[in-house]
């Protein structure tokens, strides 16, 4: 499949937009650079997922997850990990699905903006399936770990977007070895508790965050992110005892 | 993460901004290359202290390298790497991409007999001891921006009605030349047109490369490490592609090669361009 790839200035663009409703984005050499991409096949999957309950969401992110790993990973990162390439396929590919799977498209400027042509960082579902898919397909072989996995960052995808929004965090091996402490910890929903009695901490502060808070904090002094997961459990348990009781976690550990 | 401020440590840490070490300071070098399907970073680097350089051997202390584009990716390194290969599939160099070597504690440390540090820490170094995990020294960061080199620069299209062939292909002083006899031959207009000219490129490769051999080789063989930089601009161009692409030996019997490392999948576009042709049904 042979894509253009769009000339910068499409975002928030109202005229745009129109063309795009209308059908037209294709007529206008305008809009267009000089390069073009080619990809042997380029399947749909929830590009956008947002206010779902859990079980839906948890379907539609292993949708997302599971279609990028067998069909985009194998590409370049230039590509698969690249704002323009991604919203020229949406624009210019997906257009259908787009405006049947998330039709509040058409109300208005702002659901286009905030669905389609959404900014490529850790707040955009793709972006955020792409380094799932990257960081646990790498790290683990076996198919049915690999949905376990898939699954454990769903579980806890606040303190998985913590970690790919701060640079610091943003590393295969540390996301994968902090998804793994909490699995063995069984500590999910503990972390994601709020902290109470500190009026110190901002409200409405997560325990889960508040510990990787503290890695930052740290940093570089303890450089956590290249720690082997059994030094970065010590320390994860130490940082989580500074807003909970572990007595009973330190039996684990 | 690439450690960029110059931070007040509260210990010595051997950098090359910080005066903390005396014995001097932390040097990194990297050169970047490429082949069809990794980058290669070749590292270089001087850890001038005799204290920090035991810690490694003792294994005290580790050794990383860290590569931050997109996002941060470690590597252990020991005293024998030389470089590290990562795949295109996981790196991308579009934007900038830093490196820095950092060394780490594996276990407390006493600096009582540190005497690489500066005279104000020595005063008071038996009671410096440094907790495990931590840094004690951070070479300077190497950045690359993004980058533009795109091995088809080596080409130029022309066309010329009174060719006496369909298509020639010219070894020009800068570039190679792709004469067409007329300008439906490019197959303007068909989807992905650009890729259906791969296989003039192809040939357009191997006449060059064959004539590098002749201008340069021996017994039809050329050592991209014996022979300097050629004078004529294409044989350049070709010579620093080949050096950035890893093709360091050229022979008659190893053009193709040479050309699939070089040219970025020509022959795979061209054939995933036919194939497009052949489904879309036109």
């Amino acid at each position: 499949m042979e894509i253009r790839i769009l000339e910068k200035g499409y975002k928030k663009n109202p005229e745009f937009y129109q063309d795009f409703l209308d059908d037209k984005i294709a007529d206008k050499e305008e809009y267009f650079s000089d390069e073009t991409v080619n990809i042997q096949s380029a399947p749909e999957f929830p590009f956008y997922i947002a206010k779902k309950n859990d079980e839906q969401r948890k379907v539609l992110f292993l949708e997302a997850f599971n279609t990028i790993e067998k069909y985009y990973l194998s590409s370049d990162r230039d590509l698969h990990l690249d704002e323009q390439f991604w919203h020229s396929l949406l624009i210019l590919k997906k257009r259908d699905f787009l405006l049947e799977t998330y039709p509040e498209i058409q109300e208005g400027i702002e659901n286009f903006n905030n669905i389609v042509v959404k900014d490529f960082d850790w707040e955009n579902y793709i972006y955020k399936s792409v380094l799932a898919a990257e960081y646990i397909s790498d790290l683990v072989t076996d198919e049915t770990e690999r949905q376990r996995y898939y699954e454990i960052i769903i579980d806890n995808l606040d303190l998985y977007n913590y970690m790919i929004k701060y640079e610091v965090f943003r590393s295969k091996q540390f996301v994968f070895n902090i998804l793994t402490i909490v699995d063995e910890l069984g500590i999910s929903s503990l972390l994601k508790k709020k902290i109470v009695g500190r009026s110190d901490l901002a409200t409405d502060t997560r325990i889960g965050r508040q510990v990787l808070f503290e890695f930052n904090k740290n940093y570089p002094v303890i450089m956590s992110p290249m720690m082997a997961k059994e030094e970065l459990k010590e320390l994860f348990v130490e940082y989580l005892g500074y807003y909970t009781s572990v007595e009973q976690l330190g039996a684990l550990v | 993460m690439i450690y960029k401020k110059d931070a007040n440590f509260p210990y010595p840490v051997l950098t090359n901004t910080s005066n903390s070490y005396e014995s001097g300071g932390f040097t990194l070098n990297v050169d970047l290359k490429e082949n069809t399907d990794n980058y290669r970073f070749d590292i270089e680097y001087e850890i001038e202290s005799d204290f920090l350089k035991e810690l490694l051997f003792t294994r005290k202390a580790k050794l990383y390298l860290v590569v931050q584009s997109k996002d941060n990716k470690f590597f252990e390194v020991d005293l024998n790497t030389m470089f590290i290969d990562i795949p295109k599939t996981r790196i991308s160099i579009n934007n900038r991409t830093s490196l820095q070597m950092s060394i780490q504690s594996k276990e407390e440390i006493s600096f009582a007999y540190n005497d690489d540090i500066n005279s104000f820490f020595k005063e008071f170094r038996e009671e410096i001891i440094v907790s495990r995990y931590a840094i004690l020294g951070f070479s300077n960061t190497v950045i690359f921006e993004g980058s533009s080199s795109r091995p088809f620069d080596l080409f130029e299209r022309k066309v010329n009605s009174a060719l006496s062939s369909a298509i020639k292909i010219e070894l020009g002083s800068e570039t190679i030349i792709i004469h067409y006899r007329d300008v439906d031959l490019q197959f303007v207009g068909l989807p992905m047109s650009g890729n259906f000219n791969n296989p003039y490129i192809y040939m357009g490769l191997q006449k060059a490369l064959s004539r590098f051999i002749s201008n340069y080789g021996e017994d039809g063989q050329v050592d991209l490490h014996d022979i300097d930089l050629p004078t004529d601009q294409l044989d350049a161009k070709l010579y620093r592609l080949m050096k950035a692409k890893m093709v360091f030996e050229l022979t008659t019997e190893t053009i193709d090669e040479a050309i699939y490392n070089i040219s970025d999948k020509v022959i795979e576009k061209y054939a995933l361009a036919v194939k497009g042709l052949a489904t879309s049904g036109d």
